[in-house]
Order: C-alpha cells, then structure tokens, then sequence
C-alpha cells in the first residue's frame, strides 16, 4: 500500500527524528486509530563531524523516500533527542518517552529498557502506557556509553560493526577499569601493547561496561523483561555481556534484544506523534 | 524582511540585556548635561516619581550569568541568593557609578539589609530603602505610602534641582499607563499565541524596560508585538502550555528560559519582571496625582510572595491564572534561596494539588550555567502533560 492510499483509509503517517550524539535516526511510522501502527521505514546516519542540520536533512529525505512519502505526507514531525535543531517539527519528546514508546512497540512484554547512547545509559522502570516509573543514568563519566567503544574500536583498528561479533569470540577476557573512561582507554593501549587479542579485550570492555549497566538497572528497580535501545542494541556482543552479568549477578532480568532495538528513540517519537495529532485534531473538532 | 526587522529588534534587546556596564544609561545621560539616573531593585516602586523629575529610572536586577563575583560573596553567608551579593559586586566594580541614587523596594529581608550596606559603603550617594505598606487599609495603608510618596517626591526634586509639579506627575503617569498598556498587550497575545512571542524573546524585551525611558521602551515592545505577528516563519509547535511562578526578583539566566522552551514548554504567563507589570489597571489620570497613586498600589497591585495577602489570595491569583491562560501545568522555578518564593511555594502546591494542575519544582540562580538537569526535569513534565493525562 502506498503512503497515498494509507491516507484516504484514515491511517496517520507521522515521522519520528532521533538525533543523538553519534547519529540521526529517524522512522517513519503508518499508525492506526486502534493504536495499532506499522514501520514503513527507517534510517540511520552516523554524523561523523558533518553539519548535523544537513545529516538530519539527508536522513530525513532518505527515509521519506524509502518510505514512498514526502513531506506533506507526514502528519506530525516529532523529534527527540537533541531534535530541538530539527525546525521543520511539529513536537519534541523527551529520550526517555520515546525509548519507552519504542521497546513496547517492539517488544510488549517488556517492562524495563536500558538505553545504551554515545554519551550515556539509562535504566528505566516502565509501564505498559510506557510511562516511565523511575529511572537511573550513568554520571557524565563516558565509561558506559557508545564513545568509549568508538574509541577503543578505533584504538585496535576494528569498525564499530565488527566490534559484536568479534566480542562474542572472546575467551579470556581481560579485566578493564569499570571507573573511568581515561583509566579504561589506557588499559586498552597497555593491552595492545602486551599483545593481548583483540577479541578478549573487547570482551572485557563489554563486560566492564555490562557491569555497570546491572548496576544501574537494580538501583532503577527495572528487573524482569529489560529492553536494550538505544545505538549500542545492536552490538551482539555487549547484548551477551550483560546477560552473563546478570547471571553472574543473579538478578532477576531477561535480556531482550529486537532487530531494530537501535531505532526504538525514532519509532517511539514517531508513535506519540501520532497519538498527540489524534488528541489534537479532537481537540481542535471540539472547539 | 519581517524575519529581519523582529530580529533586529530582539538583538537590539539582547545588547541591553547584555551589557552590565550600563551603556545605554551613560549614553542617555551624556546626551544633555545635569541628567541623572536613579537605580532601583525589582518589585515594585513609584517609577512615574523619578520620570517626573526628568531623570530616569533604572532597573537593577543583579549582574546576571555574565559577572564573576570577587567582593560581593564577603557581604553574604553562602546561604543567600546571588542578587544581592552580584548587585554589590557591579557597585564595587564602579559599574553602577552612573546612578545618582538608588531605591530599594521592600522584598524580603536581604534587600533591606542591602539598603543599609549601600549607606555604609556609598554614603555620599542618596540610598532610599522604599518600604511599601502591606495594610491595604486606605485609611492605614494609604496613609503611610501618602507619606512615603511625598517623601520621594521631596527628595528626587532636591536631586532633579528642579520642583515636581502635578502636571509633570500627572504626564509622567500616563507616560507609564501606555507601557503597562503596551505589556499587558503583549502578554495577552503571548498567551494567545505563545509560538508567536516565544518566552526567550518576550524575556529579553521585557528586560529592556530596565534600561530604556519608558517611552522609548513601549515603541519597542509595540514594534515587537507587530514584527513577531508579521514574521510568518513562526509556527505553531505542539508544546506544554506553561505557567512559570517564583521568578518576581531574581531573574532567571536567559539560557533557562530557552532551555524550558527546547524541552517542550510554551510559557504563557509568568512573573518576570513584576515590576514593570505590577499595577493590573491605568493609574487614574484625573484629580490628585498622588492620591491616584496610592489607590492604584492599594486596590490594582499583582499577588506575590513580597506583598502581603490574605491567606488563600496568592494561590487563587495563580489558579485563576492557570485556568484564564488555558495552562496545563506549573513549574515553580524560584531562585535558591528565594525567602519569599520558597516559603510560599507549599501553600501554591496545595492550592495546585486541590485543583488538580499538574506542577514541577527547580531551582536557580542567575549565573547557573548547567541546564541538563532542569532540561531533564522540563521534558519529562512537558511528556507527562501531554502524553500520559489523556493515555
């Protein structure tokens, strides 16, 4: 069905923008009136020292074009992130709403999400509104989040998508500063050094960084059926890290993973757009 | 070019805003000789008294997040707002040199102990501690601010070197009554239109009537109201209409207020600068000038923290303004250590709580320069109203 003819059936096309600090994700989404909704496309663009505007533009019309759409087809333009750049929106909406908007869509037995961005995490309790119950962040301390695995992938030469499966073949990890960034990057560079494979330290960093995400994930009570988001969700490996934490730990969590995990921010923000043009649009018929 | 012309004027606003050595006051007064400048504290005072004489009020509201403070914090403990310890930091500086006089409106203890500092630090300048009745009583009240009126009076004609004649007073009020005018228009269309006049922009404006005469300071906010409608790039955004209280003395950074307007808030009233927006109706041109004064302060003055009402008042006045603004929520964003705000704010949450009005609470100080936590807190309240009390 085209985008056209999911008009004239009354289905909402609205378009999620997640801008974050590595990448601009966005989704664009065909809801339902019975909240029902399917994913008509997404994209991502890792922003790698370009203009942001102009990596959010291209994003955008690429995922637009994927989709069959344009932009007088989209009914709401929701941003979140650090989408307040993004002009041409109709709305903005907190990470922490859409991520949870976005693991329920994808995963609706899940009542916890752990966002995993490239500057921080978060730990969330959720409902199944995706009302967000409580919540945990790492400090501003880099240790935990996707730049420090950037970075250390850089150090060892491996592409950022490598870095997963390469992790998953690690047996020996090494044991890596769970503290700080700076201390964690100079083991990486004493690793390399002393020949350590890059499989085992990459190991290690996951496990370092899993260490502190159960951590965060107890103090936030999001226990049960955890959703990891957020850029680092597709990362195979440190997706395996957490669950041999946890069962290291023995807290009472399962691991939840989906394919399009990475995106949950966009699909989310795309998802309460649409809701916020039905409440609108009643609104509006109302008065 | 309408996009242009609001723009010029915003940046016109945000120079002024600006500048904490007071340019624009040393350019007004080297423009004719014998002109002179008298500095007064936020809240409320008899600016039509000053204007009057000829000289010209200015609105001193601390040094902002643009002054680093290296005498003033020997003046005060550290559990004292940052208003009155950057406000004796700009006077020690010399930046305030351009005054001739300086009032201090009764706001709260600090600022009465700051009066008295002034006279000890500034003895050959006038330094006039302006203690406003809180007996709204015409014949207890009324009295007492009379008096205090025709003291002012006394005294700025002694300053001006020239006498104060009822027909100068009577001018000078309508003078004031066309720039109250001009904000309660400009709040009404913000509150219409909140994309129109987004708070960021209505802030730095506001701001400007610190500054500039009156006059000049109301052809700007009614150049401002016409540029911000013609520019048609403004559109309307899917926000959180918002009520800001706690903000009536120490002001806010200009970064916290863009910062709660990117979270997802449209603010549609606020207390900001109540000074400038105190008396809610024209001050009464007709029959004694004075007498038109006093009655104004007794019977037409805002409700805040810094001014006694009967119980239950002040939270009816926010509620009513709530309810008038079609507001969804309120964010109580008071500065640190704020008596007045901060003391008030259970009384203003209860009375919230029984009508149901969603409500969030932060605080700041005029040089806070971090917002991601305030950012945090304003989104997620942003969310809250829109997304999970209709779910």
């Amino acid at each position: 069905m085209t985008v056209a003819e999911f008009a004239s059936t009354g289905t909402l096309v609205t378009s999620g923008i997640d801008v974050g600090s590595s990448a601009v994700k966005v989704a664009v989404m065909a809801s339902e009136d019975d909240g029902s909704a399917k994913i008509l496309s997404l994209h991502a663009e890792r922003i790698r020292r370009r203009d942001l505007r102009k990596v959010i533009e291209e994003c955008y019309a690429v995922a637009l074009g994927e989709a069959g759409a344009d932009t007088g087809d989209v009914a709401y333009a929701a941003t979140t992130g650090e989408g307040e750049l993004v002009e041409f929106r109709r709305g903005h909406f907190y990470g922490m709403t859409t991520h949870a908007r976005g693991a329920i869509f994808l995963m609706p037995e899940v009542r916890s999400v752990l966002d995993i961005g490239g500057l921080h995490a978060r730990a969330m309790k959720i409902d199944e509104k995706s009302r967000v119950l409580n919540y945990r962040m790492t400090s501003q301390c880099a240790s935990g989040s996707g730049q420090f695995l950037e970075n250390v992938a850089r150090y060892l030469g491996i592409a950022l998508e490598d870095v997963g499966s390469l992790s998953l073949e690690g047996k020996t990890p090494e044991v890596v500063s769970s503290i700080c960034a700076v201390l964690a990057e100079t083991d990486v560079i004493n690793m390399v050094s002393r020949g350590i494979k890059p499989a085992d330290i990459l190991k290690g960093i996951h496990l370092s960084m899993a260490g502190r995400y159960v951590k965060l994930l107890r103090a936030a009570g999001a226990l049960d059926d955890v959703a990891i988001t957020g850029g680092l969700a597709a990362d195979v490996g440190l997706a395996e890290a957490v669950r041999e934490k946890i069962a290291e730990d023995g807290a009472p969590i399962r691991v939840h993973t989906h394919p399009q995990s990475h995106q949950a921010g966009a699909i989310g923000a795309a998802l309460w757009g649409a809701f916020r043009h039905r409440v609108l649009a009643k609104r509006s018929a109302e008065q | 070019m309408a996009n242009r012309e609001v723009n010029e004027l915003v940046d016109h606003a945000r120079a002024l805003y600006e500048d904490i050595d007071f340019g624009a006051v040393k350019r007004w007064k080297a423009e004719a000789p014998g002109r002179k400048a008298i500095g007064h504290m936020p809240i409320y005072v008899p600016r039509e008294l000053i204007h009057a004489a000829g000289m010209l009020p200015v609105g001193v509201v601390g040094g902002g997040d643009r002054l680093e403070i290296i005498r003033g914090d020997a003046f005060f403990q550290s559990y004292i707002c940052r208003i009155p310890r950057s406000t004796i930091e700009l006077a020690l500086s010399g930046r305030l040199d351009c005054l001739d006089g300086m009032l201090f409106p009764s706001i709260c203890d600090v600022i009465r102990n700051l009066s008295g500092m002034w006279q000890m630090l500034f003895p050959d300048r006038y330094v006039r501690y302006v203690d406003v009745p809180q007996n709204y009583d015409a014949k207890v009240g009324g009295r007492f601010w009379r008096l205090e009126i025709e003291r002012m009076l006394g005294d700025f004609a002694r300053l001006a070197g020239r006498e104060i004649t009822v027909d100068a007073l009577r001018a000078s009020i309508v003078v004031y009554n066309e720039n109250r005018a001009a904000l309660r228009e400009l709040y009404a269309e913000r509150s219409r239109r909140p994309w129109v006049y987004p708070l960021s922009e209505v802030f730095l404006v506001l701001r400007a009537g610190n500054i500039l005469p009156p006059e000049e300071h109301t052809a700007l906010v009614r150049e401002y109201l016409g540029a911000a409608a013609a520019d048609t790039s403004r559109k309307e955004m899917d926000q959180s209409r918002v009520v800001l209280a706690g903000m009536f003395c120490e002001q806010p950074p200009h970064g916290l207020i863009l910062t709660l307007e990117r979270a997802g808030c449209s603010v549609v009233d606020d207390d900001l600068m109540l000074g400038l927006r105190w008396l809610t109706r024209d001050v009464s041109t007709d029959g004694d000038p004075i007498e038109a004064l006093v009655d104004v302060y007794l019977t037409a003055s805002v409700m805040t923290a810094s001014r006694y009402s009967p119980e239950g008042n002040r939270a009816q006045w926010l509620v009513d303004s709530v309810e008038r603004n079609r507001a969804e929520g309120v964010i109580f964003c008071a500065a640190s250590f704020c008596d007045p705000a901060l003391l008030e704010q259970p009384i203003l949450v209860a009375a919230l709580d029984r009508a149901g009005i969603p409500h969030t609470e932060f605080k700041y100080s005029e040089d806070t320069g971090q917002f991601a936590v305030i950012r945090e807190q304003a989104g997620t309240f942003s969310d809250s109203i829109r997304l999970w009390s209709e779910a």
